[in-house]
């Protein structure tokens, strides 16, 4: 068989499996092999350190979940115990998993959204942008140590910047309100958490979001100005959908972010030196904790397993639910 | 003379490692492994030049990791089993749980060979890095708390400084005068700054405890009636603004910040903080920690300790590094006068390295009189110790502290799951 007819049966076969139901469901059929065959060749280092550095350590931690390991002694296979005493048995994990699930439904939306505001309002033309976009976009450089410290100060109960405020409100209006332990109460403390995420990741949704208002042609604005359309309406019928593949990018890159939130609620809210409170608790941080403080290898790698499974239904959901709502400016059908 | 260099760098390159290896074999290395500070690591570094100062022929080489990154390394470092990368001396607390894991040199066998005083630690604190019945480290100091209080704060109020008389009604009587709160409900100062995970102390000195055995236990005692009362105590102090509640404590930066600043007047802390409270010229002084009427003193006979790794292949100069470590003349002398710690050891407390020291606090007897009535119990000594404490101990005695449960309703659930705890792994272990 020379090689000829073996690329056209391999393409064949590609083919076949792309316009299938499944590659188009997974959007298989939008992709052209010959033109990236070149563009994987450039690809390959990176993709030999990901495969070595990455795929066969995940493949370790797979293995290793069906072990039970203290690091210093010999691994015995369990199976799916550490599985089975995860989603059965452990107390903390569904109260991990909840503050997890709240630490994401509050930092996204925030993030994308006001992300997206202050974006469009650099966009207006504003003089000395530049300056602008370094400051917003500091805080996501920052070492999110020396912030999460910076933020416990602010929060303090007693002598903290916010609580005087609320001080001062409570003095000057007669109402009886005092602060509350933004970081130790358990209503209080996730939100104050999902603050210092949002104010350290909103720079980077900006930054992003200007890109793609940077690609929104500006004849369709004079269009919709002749026809008479204000301000919102250009924004809702125009910026909207025409920023949604970036919305889109944003959302899986910052969803599967949130998930995995560790250093902000391990700094902020941890407690005379010692562990954070349950009620900030992340996945990640538990894995930590099981891994290093308890040695449990394997119930730390069933964790992350767990965790992974979660992030990839949604990352699969969310590709399949885009088409109803991400407009790509060139018309595929 | 060009188309000889090879040759000569050949030669050359040979004689270095003859020489090398002779030197090699004249002087026996062992690895040692602590954590700290910058400041900490200077009092190490200055032990293992007076050590090499008196052994030439042990060469010491230093493994220094900051505290947050030094228990995982030095796992995957056992993990690894290479006895040439495994640290032969290494700081660990506690030692029970790795003595547990099997990569710890039991040392009896030298302490019986050398003759080395087991007395002249503080009584129980030997205890604290045993395993089975048999010592696994040599703890370095022991951590206990006594009282220090901020003079200056004390005179503006007109109160008597605390004594080894003091009772828990003089601490509340004296912290209902030095708290200062203001009509709308704006705490400026807090009587007393301690960390809740220091709980223990106060039902150590009520004659309760945390469990009916620390090394083997069977069931849960923060229920009973000593303790709770122990942990009303103290809650009631937080509650009624006497005590800085724990999370607001160490988001104002821990006890030492807020006893410098001046927003607690009291605080209840080891020796730690002596160098800290001298450098910044501090007025304060020292006592023993008020306890109940008819209580005992309860100081927690704990302190990270010197272990010696079962992997090493040089045990008898790691030994002889180690038994020098600890020592009056050698290691804990050196470490005492640097200010850091209270030695492990009696003879040098009693030294003129501590007691005969004339910086501040003045009242240096309140150690002496802690440590003598020093006691086990503030961890336990077995292998899931910290998974217990970390997921079911230390979050209900949070909810505590927080005011979000009472003190009853919240140590009747964690002795409730902390037996659950015990039972499915095991305990007690039948002997």
């Amino acid at each position: 068989m020379s090689t000829k007819t073996q690329d056209i049966q391999t393409s064949t076969l590609t083919n076949t499996i792309r316009q299938s139901a499944f590659g188009r469901w997974l959007g298989l059929d939008r992709w052209n092999p010959q033109q990236q065959s070149v563009a994987y060749l450039f690809l390959l280092p990176s993709l030999l350190g990901f495969l070595l550095f990455v795929i066969l350590p995940a493949l370790g931690s797979l293995a290793l979940s069906f072990f039970e390991w203290k690091l210093t002694n010999t691994p015995t296979y369990v199976g799916l115990d550490n599985y089975v005493d995860l989603l059965t048995k452990d107390p903390i994990f569904p109260l991990v998993l909840g503050n997890t699930i709240f630490y994401v439904f509050a930092i996204v939306p925030m993030q994308l959204i006001i992300g997206l505001l202050m974006a469009v309002a650099l966009n207006t033309g504003l003089r000395g942008l530049g300056i602008y976009r370094v400051i917003y976009f500091m805080p996501v450089v920052t070492n999110v140590v020396a912030a999460a410290m910076v933020f416990q100060w602010l929060f303090n109960q007693d002598f903290g910047l916010v609580s005087s405020w609320v001080w001062q409100f409570a003095d000057a209006t007669g109402w009886n309100v005092q602060p509350p332990n933004w970081l130790a109460d358990p209503f209080w403390s996730k939100p104050t958490v999902a603050v210092l995420t949002v104010w350290k990741n909103v720079g980077f949704t900006m930054v992003i979001y200007l890109a793609g208002l940077q690609g929104i042609p500006e004849e369709l604005y004079e269009a919709a100005r002749v026809d008479g359309a204000n301000a919102w309406n250009r924004f809702r019928n125009i910026t909207i959908p025409l920023v949604s593949p970036t919305t889109f990018f944003l959302l899986i890159i910052q969803m599967i972010g949130a998930f995995q939130l560790f250093a902000e609620p391990f700094v902020m809210t941890r407690v005379g030196g010692g562990e954070p409170l349950q009620a900030t608790l992340s996945i990640v941080y538990y894995i930590y904790q099981n891994a290093f403080n308890y040695q449990k290898m394997g119930t730390a790698a069933a964790i992350s397993w767990v965790l992974f499974g979660i992030i990839f239904v949604i990352t699969v959901f969310q590709l399949r639910f885009q088409r109803r709502w991400v407009h790509y400016e060139v018309d595929e059908s | 003379m060009r188309r000889n260099l090879p040759l000569f760098l050949a030669c050359l390159l040979l004689a270095v490692l003859i020489s090398g290896a002779v030197v090699a074999q004249e002087k026996t290395t062992v690895t040692w492994a602590f954590w700290g500070s910058p400041e900490e690591l200077a009092t190490h570094e200055s032990v293992a030049a007076a050590f090499m100062e008196e052994y030439p022929d042990i060469e010491i080489e230093i493994w220094h990791e900051p505290w947050a990154d030094y228990f995982t390394k030095i796992q995957t470092l056992w993990a690894s089993g290479d006895s040439a990368e495994i640290p032969d001396i290494a700081f660990l607390s506690p030692v029970s749980n790795y003595a547990a894991d099997g990569v710890l040199e039991p040392l009896d066998p030298f302490i019986d060979a050398s003759g080395f005083d087991r007395e002249d630690f503080w009584p129980g604190l030997l205890e604290f890095a045993m395993y089975n019945g048999e010592v696994y480290g040599f703890p370095r100091d022991i951590g206990l708390e006594v009282l220090y209080y901020n003079k200056s704060i004390f005179d503006e109020v007109g109160l008597e400084y605390p004594d080894e008389t003091w009772t828990w009604d003089d601490l509340l009587a004296a912290a209902e005068q030095l708290t200062v709160v203001a009509d709308n409900g704006r705490v400026s100062r807090y009587a007393l700054g301690m960390e809740g995970g220091k709980y223990q102390l106060w039902i150590g000195q009520n004659y309760g405890s945390i469990l009916d055995d620390m090394y083997n236990p069977s069931r849960c005692t923060l229920a009973d009636p000593e303790s709770v009362e122990a942990v009303q105590f103290f809650a009631d102090m937080m509650a009624n603004n006497f005590a800085m509640p724990d999370a607001n404590l160490s988001q104002a930066g821990g006890d030492a910040a807020v006893f410098q600043s001046g927003q607690v007047a009291m605080i209840i802390q080891n020796a730690s903080r002596v160098p800290v409270f001298n450098a910044a010229g501090l007025d304060y002084d020292v006592a023993v920690v008020p306890i109940p009427e008819d209580g005992q003193r309860s100081a927690s006979a704990a302190g990270a300790a010197w272990t010696m790794s079962s992997f090493s292949d040089n045990k008898e100069a790691a030994w002889t590094f180690l038994s020098w470590l600890q020592s009056t003349d050698g290691g804990q002398a050196i470490y005492t006068q640097s200010g850091e710690i209270l030695p492990a050891l009696r003879s040098t407390a009693m030294s003129d390295a501590f007691l005969g020291n004339m910086d501040p606090p003045a009242n240096r007897q309140a150690f002496i009189v802690e440590g003598e009535n020093a006691k086990v119990g503030r961890a336990g000594m077995f292998p899931e110790w910290n998974e217990l404490s970390g997921t079911i101990i230390s979050p209900g005695m949070q909810t505590i502290w927080s005011g979000e449960a009472t003190v009853e309703d919240a140590l009747t659930s964690i002795c409730e799951a902390t037996d659950v705890f015990l039972a499915e792994n095991g305990y007690p272990h039948s002997e």
